[in-house]
């Protein structure tokens, strides 16, 4: 016999109280794992959202609470355009709004000129060449059951599409290009663009434009990564917060769990590691095997867990509203981060537990009832 | 393991509840090597104490113990001692109940560094020795109360321990079963020649040792030869 069987066999031995424990950790990995992955992929498509067209970062106004209320005069992408390094710049105005069946439609409004630089393949029909017209993504276009010559309402205002186009990213297909003076219109925004997207010049490291961009202007606010994007939207850094705080509260409420488990089990085996004391097993013997207890409850809790994360975010995923702005995210350190949880909740937890059942002299413990 | 008796104790005290209770009472006890030793006595007179006291499971307040060598009021590795130079017959078998009786017997062997494997056929080899090789894999609640004592011997012998104490091995069994362990511990003794310390209160038991020892009061009143 391994010792790793004896540490089964004492685990499986209370059927009923493992797979309760079990159930109560993994319920803490689960939510670690949904939050975790959702965040990994809003965080994701952020990143894809700031090299849109393969830009190398977008501007936006600094201090906005939130990217989409980002709020910067037209004049400004000529500004930007004439710093040095850049390549090519060029205005979206985001704007959205509810669309028939779908909730949240995103209406980019551009300068004819800058179609080029968006890098979407057209399937059917055209690029916008006048007001009220739209080059619709080819998946809302799906969805809305629109096509070339068809017409949607966009904020009481009938748009022609004039064009499908495929590609672009998650947020792209989610909506449509129109015009910029159109998009203005529609959002009654005035001359302004949401933010400035910034091709460097070849050869130039796109950091070092973004620190010169931010120099000339304290409105000016790049993005390139995940951390500088949640530096602008502070919704990122309170779903991280937010995502931090469960991961806490489902480490000391597994480790509770798994405490109140063990001490039980230890305390009915009071009798049983007396006899192993009293064979020859040392204390530390005996912390092995109840920490090897804790562990393996804790990493079965974690695997459940794990699963159970997979299904809970498919499961949250199929609610329409939620299914098409999210992409959730499964990086590797997510599950790193389930495991490290599991086993700092099965130390703590059983600590306490094992050092009781050590400090106990192996003659009081046989004469345990 | 040092020449001379195998089990040297002087003047051993020992109290409990601050002192009020006094178990032992300047017991002194000395069992060669190869011995057979009855300890007999009323219910009280400490003659579970002094076993507890030889297989270290507490120690003395006074006197002086040395078993195999081993100054056990000051060995600081007591569960060493427990692992290699004594094994333990409670009165109640004391397995493990979620074990098969060649897991039971497997238990003392994690202190020695012996393989699963060797392990494993040691823990065979012993369970053929007292006669429930074909029990192997039943659990304590699938074996009768003699077979669990049997297992009980055999995880006693698991690390060869030159010292095995009884406590009232048969004390739990009906007269045929207590006979047929009573018979199997001078067997085993005698073919893998260790010492049997038995504690009993039942003189029929201890008039099978080689040596009786007659304790009242917390230490040794008599010391006749058995038989």
């Amino acid at each position: 016999m391994r010792f790793a069987t004896l540490v089964i066999r004492n685990v499986v031995r209370q059927r009923l109280r493992t797979v309760l424990t079990v159930l109560g950790i993994g319920i803490g990995v689960t939510t670690v794992i949904a939050l975790g992955a959702i965040t990994s992929g809003l965080k994701a498509s952020s990143v894809e959202m700031a090299h849109t067209g393969g830009a190398d970062f977008m501007v936006a106004q600094k201090g906005a609470a939130d990217l989409s209320f980002s709020t910067l005069p037209a004049s400004d992408i000529a500004s930007v355009a004439a710093t040095p390094g850049v390549s090519a710049a060029w205005g979206v105005l985001i704007h959205i709004s509810r669309v028939a069946s779908v909730p949240y439609f995103f209406t980019y409004g551009v300068e004819p000129t800058s179609f080029d630089q968006l890098d979407l393949t057209i399937a059917r029909g055209r690029v916008p060449r006048g007001s009220r017209e739209l080059l619709i993504g080819v998946k809302v276009a799906g969805d809305l059951g629109l096509d070339v010559g068809s017409t949607v309402v966009v904020e009481h205002t009938t748009l022609e599409v004039v064009g499908v186009f495929e590609g672009g990213g998650r947020y792209q297909q989610l909506g449509g290009y129109t015009l910029l003076a159109t998009a203005q219109a529609l959002a009654r925004s005035g001359d302004t663009v949401t933010v400035v997207y910034v091709k460097a010049t070849e050869g130039t490291d796109p950091a070092a434009v973004q620190r010169r961009i931010e120099a000339g202007s304290d409105r000016f606010a790049t993005i390139a990564t995940a951390a500088e994007y949640g530096e602008v939207d502070q919704g990122l850094e309170v779903l991280d917060a937010a995502n931090l705080a469960i991961s806490m509260l489902a480490v000391v409420i597994g480790a509770i769990g798994v405490m109140n488990t063990m001490i039980m089990s230890v305390f009915e085996r009071t009798r049983e590691i007396g006899v192993l004391r009293a064979v020859g097993w040392s204390g530390w013997r005996v912390v092995r095997m109840i920490l090897g207890e804790s562990i393996a409850l804790c990493l079965v809790a974690t695997v459940v867990g794990v699963v159970a994360g997979f299904s809970v975010t498919r499961a949250v995923l199929l609610v329409p509203t939620i299914g098409s702005l999210l992409s959730p995210s499964y990086p590797a350190g997510l599950f790193v981060r389930a495991v490290v949880i599991a086993v700092v909740v099965a130390i703590v937890g059983a600590l306490y537990p094992a050092l009781r059942a050590v400090r106990l002299s192996p003659l009081e413990a046989l004469r345990h009832e | 393991m040092s020449d001379g008796p195998l089990v040297v104790a002087e003047g051993l005290v020992k109290r409990y509840e601050g002192g009020r209770i006094s178990a032992l009472a300047g017991m002194s006890l000395t069992v060669e090597a190869g011995e057979f030793v009855g300890i007999i006595g009323p219910s009280g007179c400490g003659k579970s104490t002094l076993l507890h006291l030889l297989a270290a499971l507490e120690r003395p307040d006074e006197g002086a113990l040395r078993v195999a060598g081993h100054d056990l009021t000051s060995h600081r590795a007591l569960n060493h001692y427990r692992a290699h130079h004594v094994g333990i017959v409670f009165q109640l078998h004391n397995l493990l109940p979620n074990l098969t009786a060649a897991e039971n017997v497997q238990i003392p062997m994690f202190e020695t560094g012996l393989s699963p494997r060797a392990r494993r056929v040691r823990a065979e080899e012993l369970l053929e020795l007292v006669g429930i090789s074909h029990r192997l894999g039943n659990r304590p609640t699938e074996l009768s109360g003699g077979e669990r004592q049997r297992v009980a011997i055999a995880r006693a012998l698991a690390n060869r321990p030159p010292l095995v104490l009884a406590d009232e091995p048969t004390g739990s069994l009906d007269s045929k079963a207590g006979g047929q362990v009573l018979d199997l511990l001078e067997e085993v003794r005698v073919a893998h020649g260790v010492t049997l310390v038995l504690v009993t209160h039942d003189p029929g038991i201890a008039a099978r040792a080689d040596r009786l020892v007659e304790m009242l009061d917390g230490r040794a009143v008599s010391s006749p030869r058995a038989g």
